[in-house]
């Protein structure tokens, strides 16, 4: 744009990369670009994990003076401790029913938002408004919701005559656990059918000519067209959900704290309380470690999905 | 849709909307609660069953948290509690300290994360595999896992209580979700312009700047706004980094009112209202980015 390369054109303009820049060397270049950004992130990951792996071998209460080397036993503490087992059960029960509920209605919502009607435009983008909002307002917004003084459920419930008094859904099991639940579907279903929506665009819609020729009903076409089409959009979902179950932490921290009970202590809450209040550094280090193994495996899962996607397209 | 109106197709399509009608009514049904609670005192509020519609609707929680009036109705004791907190005046100033930093969360992301993507797209050199994979592997990190270890850093820093410190956070938080979505989103791009461009003589960066950034406006709207909405929405790290309201976000803000027993719900309601416009906002504005953004950062697309 700026007159004649003084570069010899037939050198290198088969191999863009090699085209180096003339004020910067081009290695000054790529590490200059992308150095402060590693740095960045370096200082807030790598040492901070570092870090966690030294607490979670040392005795670190925040109460006591020295904080002697102990190996594993910070792990061996937390795993044996029983409210460990009843985290973890909740934590699983929790993800493996959100996950669910969160594929099934984004799809659910996928295929109705797929029709063409007037109206569902608006539909598709007032979708997205759980999903953009802080994960703490959308909490309280359902804490108002079930509330057990003046919620709107329970002004629902008596105005249809299934109740004669509130019912106090945060305070009692399992109501309290299946409203954490509500919530964070709430929260999370429109991503999976934003997925959803897109996945379903993308077929071909010669495929359902082809069907409808074949004579396949409505039915018929989603059992056998949509939905293996729709496979690798359904294991992203499940995967990413699954970690995103798994860290729960916001929504327990202003709908229940933990409770009733330990009813809805989830692993990140404990981990939480371990560190926050018990101010137990090294035991709720070793949670932290635990928590961070469990989602860097399915990490690795979720990039083994993606890669084999690609090669499919 | 021109085939003709049988009653099947009618009973179809009435199907579908009353279907469209409860999807609805499931995302923003919610919300309206808490509006229409947001403009109640509590004593409308505590009415069984309740009025669905605000029969006398009042601003006066609203002008409470923006001039400090008392509504009249909380100034009788008659109440067994005081339903007054005062951290609701901080609302406003907790809304400007989640724009500052979200602002600058967004910006740092939109140059310092296309410099970046933009890098790992194009170049090859020693190392990029290797630097990629941490960019990767450090995203999806969550905040719980590294909260101890972070405040030390943050505290290390001398940054704590500060929007400077919560703004670093972010941006080591945010960057790498960037990269990664620009990188895929860079090298789906052809490659022609670009060397055309070089050709006659732009460096990388020329290219990036006058040819690249026009045509991928519309993934870098999407990633700005990512940045917004996760730097706007963050808690675990903002609340335990900052203390007084130099530097309290809102979703901390809102937390802590919505867990002090004392508030008035109609207090709590507000807060909620005021932290959710500003992201809900931008979401409406941004939708169609932010949608196809979405869709591509999940692999597909």
């Amino acid at each position: 744009m700026q007159g004649v390369s003084r570069e010899p054109v037939h050198n290198n303009s088969l191999n863009p990369h090699r085209l180096a820049p003339r004020a910067l060397s081009p290695r000054l270049y790529t590490w200059g670009t992308i150095g402060p950004v590693i740095v960045w992130v370096a200082l807030f990951t790598i040492f901070p994990f570092a870090f966690a792996i030294y607490l979670s071998t040392h005795k670190f209460h925040l109460i006591q003076q020295d904080h002697p080397f102990v190996g594993l036993l910070n792990f061996e503490r937390v795993i044996t401790d029983d409210l460990f087992a009843v985290a973890v059960r909740n934590t699983l029960g929790f993800t493996l029913v959100a996950m669910l509920f969160v594929a099934l209605f984004g799809l659910a919502a996928a295929l109705l938002l797929n029709n063409r009607l007037r109206g569902f435009g608006i539909v598709r983008a007032l979708i997205l408004l759980p999903w953009a909002m802080p994960l703490v307002s959308a909490g309280i917004i359902w804490k108002l919701m079930v509330h057990g003084n003046f919620g709107a459920v329970n002004g629902l419930l008596l105005q249809f005559g299934y109740i004669e008094n509130y019912i106090s859904f945060l305070g009692q099991m399992p109501h309290a656990f299946i409203m954490v639940l509500v919530a964070h579907v709430w929260r999370e279903f429109p991503l999976a059918a934003i997925l959803f929506l897109a996945a379903i665009q993308a077929i071909p819609p010669e495929l359902y000519d082809a069907a409808k020729v074949d004579g396949a009903g409505s039915l018929a076409r989603f059992r056998y067209v949509t939905f293996p089409l729709l496979r690798s959009t359904l294991l992203v979902v499940l995967v990413y959900e699954t970690m995103i179950g798994i860290a729960v932490f916001d929504l327990v921290y202003v709908l229940t704290g933990g409770g009733p009970g330990t009813g809805t202590t989830l692993i990140s809450w404990l981990a939480w309380t371990t560190t926050f209040k018990a101010l137990n550094l090294g035991r709720g280090a070793a949670l932290s470690l635990l928590m961070a193994i469990a989602l860097g495996f399915l990490i690795v899962t979720y990039m083994r999905i993606l890669r084999t996607q690609e090669d499919v397209t | 849709m021109n085939g003709k109106a049988t009653p099947r197709r009618i009973a179809g399509k009435v199907l579908l909307y009353l279907a469209a009608i409860l999807l609805v009514i499931f995302i923003i049904g919610p919300l309206l609660w808490v509006l229409s609670a947001s403009f109640q005192l509590e004593t409308a509020l505590f009415q069984r069953p309740p009025e669905w519609i605000p029969q006398n609707p009042t601003a006066a929680n609203y002008r409470y948290v923006f001039t400090g009036e008392i509504p009249q109705a909380y100034e009788e004791r008659g109440l067994l509690r005081s339903p007054i907190t005062q951290e609701a005046l901080f609302l406003p100033q907790s809304i400007g300290n989640s724009f500052l930093v979200a602002v600058g969360v967004t910006l740092t992301n939109l140059v310092l994360g296309t410099l970046a993507a933009y890098t790992f797209a194009r170049e090859r050199f020693k190392g990029q595999s290797a630097s990629y994979l941490f960019i990767l592997g450090s995203r999806l990190l969550p905040a719980v896992v590294v909260a101890v270890p972070v405040y030390q850093v943050v505290q290390f820093l001398d940054i704590l209580d500060t929007k400077r410190g919560l703004f670093l956070l972010h941006g080591a938080f945010t960057l790498p979700f960037t990269i990664w979505v620009l990188t895929l989103y860079f090298q789906k791009m052809p490659r022609e312009l670009e060397e055309a461009a070089m050709i006659d003589g732009c460096t990388r960066f020329g290219a990036l700047l006058r040819v690249v950034v026009p045509i991928a406006a519309p993934g870098l709207a999407a990633v700005g706004a990512f940045s917004f909405l996760f730097s706007y929405s963050e808690f675990v790290f903002a609340l335990f980094t900052t203390q007084t309201m130099n530097a309290k976000t809102v979703p901390v803000l809102t937390a802590a009112i919505a867990s002090n027993p004392d508030a008035s719900y109609t207090l709590i309601a507000v807060g909620v209202i005021l932290s959710i416009v500003p992201p809900l906002v931008l979401a409406f504005i941004f939708q169609r980015f932010i949608t196809s953004g979405l869709v591509a950062s999940f692999g597909k697309g």
